[in-house]
């Protein structure tokens, strides 16, 4: 081997390094297939420690290293906004509800993917699609849905006599009971995405709507949202306490867990937790169906999708996972498996998954009867509907309402501000 | 002649880089703002350019990964119409003012005791930084749990001593509990602060004064308002001024103890600014809520920094 000096080896390595800084493309050799991937703090942990155990697995099977890291719920949307302003981050992200609307032009096509998935699993939920397939094109991936349904501490209703509440009417002739007791309703009035669930399923039964179907008019301000506000006023009045006004999205969950509150509205998660981790009241919290309002029975469907942003250098190996965590199925039912029925198949072939036959307590999630809605409905979804659920006008106008503002102010000032972010 | 400076030419060899750098480096011209660069460089990219960035963000429609316009003042307009916008406004100053007074006069009684003679003075010294040692988030993370409404230490105690009727004040969930909340571990994390650099000051001033204030029939009291206080004034426009900028421009207490809640009661500048401009996308107008406040700033810093340079010469 002919020996190399020094100028020689300086004059070659300049070149090679001008060379990839102009490409701004490593070589072949430096190139790493490693990927990351941020997704939420699951209420139900159980599925977290699984997606842990399954990156390792994927790492394995195909050569790509996987990090996956996690944020709280509430930090999610600053997060997102914070990587797509600086064009640098995570390659692929978990989203809830709309979000992928709200980032469209920032997303890859993943309908690839979708339409693999949906040969093998059967059409995606129409909650699903509402959340991800944004004007033709679906720009992330349904992964699970979770529906809300009426957990409550079955031994204290059984004590006292009471029958489970089969409206909205019913919780408040059961709650001013179950105030009296010490073990008060908890449905949380705070700016988080579990006032808005409770929120929007009190609205619709109540026949109350945010957004018309149209998309484009704001119908906060009827006589319908009139009810809803006077129905909160009274609940929070005889029912609940006012430390519903500080909760967070963890804290009827934990209300219920431990023994303080009687009934709240949620996702199994609540009893998932109790129940894995041995709590004493676990055996006394069960499920019933939703509630229902002179309008029906109606209830919130929160989808969560996983992304990829454009700006990532690593579009095909994050690809990869998706079609390694939901494409191949025994990966996918173990997944579905862990969350112990907080994370609900999302396709139509899956609805009879055995994630449901796990604990009778959840069968109830088989949700006969109940009508389920994305937030904003009956307004398609769409970018502005994303950003009223950020901007948490519903929580502020049951909260204004609730703490002293007349019912027409409170809904008044949530039609102008609705009106704002409709008008961009 | 021309064959002797040839000579002296050959013979003087021309001086090493070393000491070329040297001379160069002794020369203050070039010294002063070699040593200055690096420090230019950090306000340049960590303050200047962010600076810009936000000032550029305030006068434009910009939305998260969407092309944005110039719009000029209409953001700060705007912002007048909203609600959340005028209750942060209140907010900020309530939250400030009453911080900053408590810290005050907290911070000058702490300084006066921990100038005494104590017993482990070093350590007692040591333990009063705490709180503003600790990470804010992680501390703050402490009290609201102190001020939750299922596991309240804070109410648990006070019903306990008889202090409190159960179930005792919901702290986060109620308007004036939860600016009370925030105003207290504000002041629990500013005081030492305070305290410290108070004492420093009060270490510096002479004995002698004191011992003469003492001949003349000075009581403590006295010794307080006429030697202490005016020799403590130009300390305690440095820390004001500090003080003021850095809790009207607080973030951590108010996010992780109530978000801002509730509905808005306890929103400064920067959390209602992270909420509008992360949350809902609003860039621009976040921009101008988090710089509404910067010329009074600046006005206050000026009238301050002045009265210190008057105090000075």
């Amino acid at each position: 081997m002919r020996p190399v000096n020094r100028r020689q080896f300086l004059a070659t390595t300049a070149t090679g390094l001008a060379g990839i800084l102009a490409a701004r493309t490593p070589p072949a050799l430096g190139q790493t297939r490693e990927i990351s991937y941020l997704c939420w703090n699951n209420f139900a942990p159980l599925s977290d420690k699984k997606l842990a155990e399954l990156g390792p697995r994927f790492t394995k099977e195909t050569g790509i290293k996987i990090r996956i890291d996690h944020i709280a719920a509430p930090q999610q949307a600053a997060k997102y906004a914070s990587e797509v302003q600086t064009q640098a981050g995570h390659d692929l992200v978990e989203m809830r509800m709309h979000v992928p609307w709200l980032y469209e032009p920032q997303l890859v096509d993943l309908s690839d993917i979708v339409a693999d998935l949906e040969k093998k699993y059967g059409k995606v939920l129409g909650s699903g699609y509402e959340a991800a397939h944004v004007k033709g094109v679906w720009r992330a991936v349904p992964q699970y849905h979770t529906t809300f349904v009426a957990a409550y501490r079955e031994d204290l209703f059984k004590k006292a006599g009471l029958k489970t509440p089969v409206t909205w009417e019913d919780l408040y002739t059961v709650g001013k009971e179950l105030k009296k007791m010490g073990n008060p309703v908890g449905i949380p009035i705070s700016q988080n995405f579990d006032t808005i669930s409770t929120g929007s399923a009190v609205m619709w039964c109540f026949g109350a709507k945010e957004v018309d179907k149209d998309g484009k008019s704001v119908k906060i301000n009827s006589a319908q949202t009139a009810e809803v506000v006077e129905w909160y006023r009274k609940m929070y009045r005889d029912c609940m306490e006012p430390e519903v006004l500080s909760w967070t999205d963890a804290s009827n969950n934990e209300s219920l867990q431990q023994g303080k509150a009687g009934w709240i509205h949620n996702p199994v998660s609540a009893y998932i937790v109790a129940r894995d981790q041995k709590l004493v009241t676990a055996d006394g919290i069960n499920h019933h169906q939703s509630l229902s309002g002179p309008a029906g029975r109606h209830d919130t469907d929160a989808p969560r999708s996983i992304g990829i942003w454009k700006f990532s250098k690593n579009v095909e190996p994050a690809k990869e996972w998706i079609r390694y965590l939901l494409g191949k199925k025994e990966v996918y039912d173990e997944y579905i498996m862990s969350g112990g029925a907080f994370n609900q198949p999302i396709f139509t072939k899956l609805q009879d998954h055995p994630v449901f036959k796990t604990d009778p307590k959840l069968a109830i999630l088989r949700g006969e009867g109940v009508n389920y809605h994305t937030y904003g409905w009956p307004a398609p979804a769409s970018d502005r509907v994303q950003l009223i659920t950020n901007s948490f006008i519903l929580p502020n106008m049951l909260a204004k309402a609730v703490t002293g503002t007349s019912t027409k102010d409170a809904i008044g000032w949530a039609e102008s501000e609705m009106k704002k972010v409709m008008a961009g | 002649m021309a064959i002797g400076s040839l000579r002296v030419a050959s013979t003087a060899r021309p001086p090493s880089l070393r000491v070329r750098l040297r001379t160069a480096l002794d020369r203050e011209r070039a010294l002063g703002p070699l040593l200055v660069a690096p420090a230019l460089v950090l306000l340049v990219l960590m303050v200047a350019y962010p600076f810009g960035m936000a000032l550029y963000f305030s006068l434009s429609d910009s939305f998260i990964g969407r092309p944005s316009h110039f719009i000029g003042l209409r953001n700060f307009v705007n912002l007048w119409d909203s609600d959340a916008f005028r209750q942060t406004f209140q907010n900020a100053f309530v939250f400030t003012g009453l911080s900053v007074a408590c810290k005050l006069v907290l911070g000058i009684w702490l300084a006066l005791l921990l100038n005494e003679q104590l017993w482990l003075k070093r350590l007692i010294r040591g333990a009063v930084l705490l709180p503003w040692v600790i990470p804010t988030a992680l501390s703050v993370l402490g009290w609201w749990w102190m001020f939750n409404s299922l596991y309240s230490v804070v109410n648990w105690t006070g019903i306990h001593l008889g202090l409190l009727d159960p179930p005792g004040p919901n702290w986060l969930g109620q308007k004036y509990y939860a600016m009370a909340a925030v105003v207290i571990v504000n002041i629990w994390r500013g005081l030492p602060f305070f305290a410290i650099t108070i004492l420093a000051g009060l270490v510096s001033i002479p004995k002698e004064l004191y011992e003469a204030a003492e001949a003349d029939g000075a009581g403590p009291v006295a010794r307080f308002w006429y030697v202490t206080l005016p020799l403590l004034k130009g300390v305690l426009a440095i820390v004001l001024l500090f003080s003021t900028i850095i809790t009207f421009s607080d973030f951590n207490i108010v996010y992780v103890l109530t978000r801002g809640g509730p509905i808005n009661s306890t929103h400064l500048f920067a959390t209602l600014a992270r909420q509008v401009g992360l949350e809902t996308g609003r860039i621009g107008e976040g921009a101008a809520i988090s710089l509404y406040l910067f010329p009074v700033l600046v006005l206050v810093v000026f009238a301050q920094l002045r009265y210190v340079r008057k105090r000075a010469y």
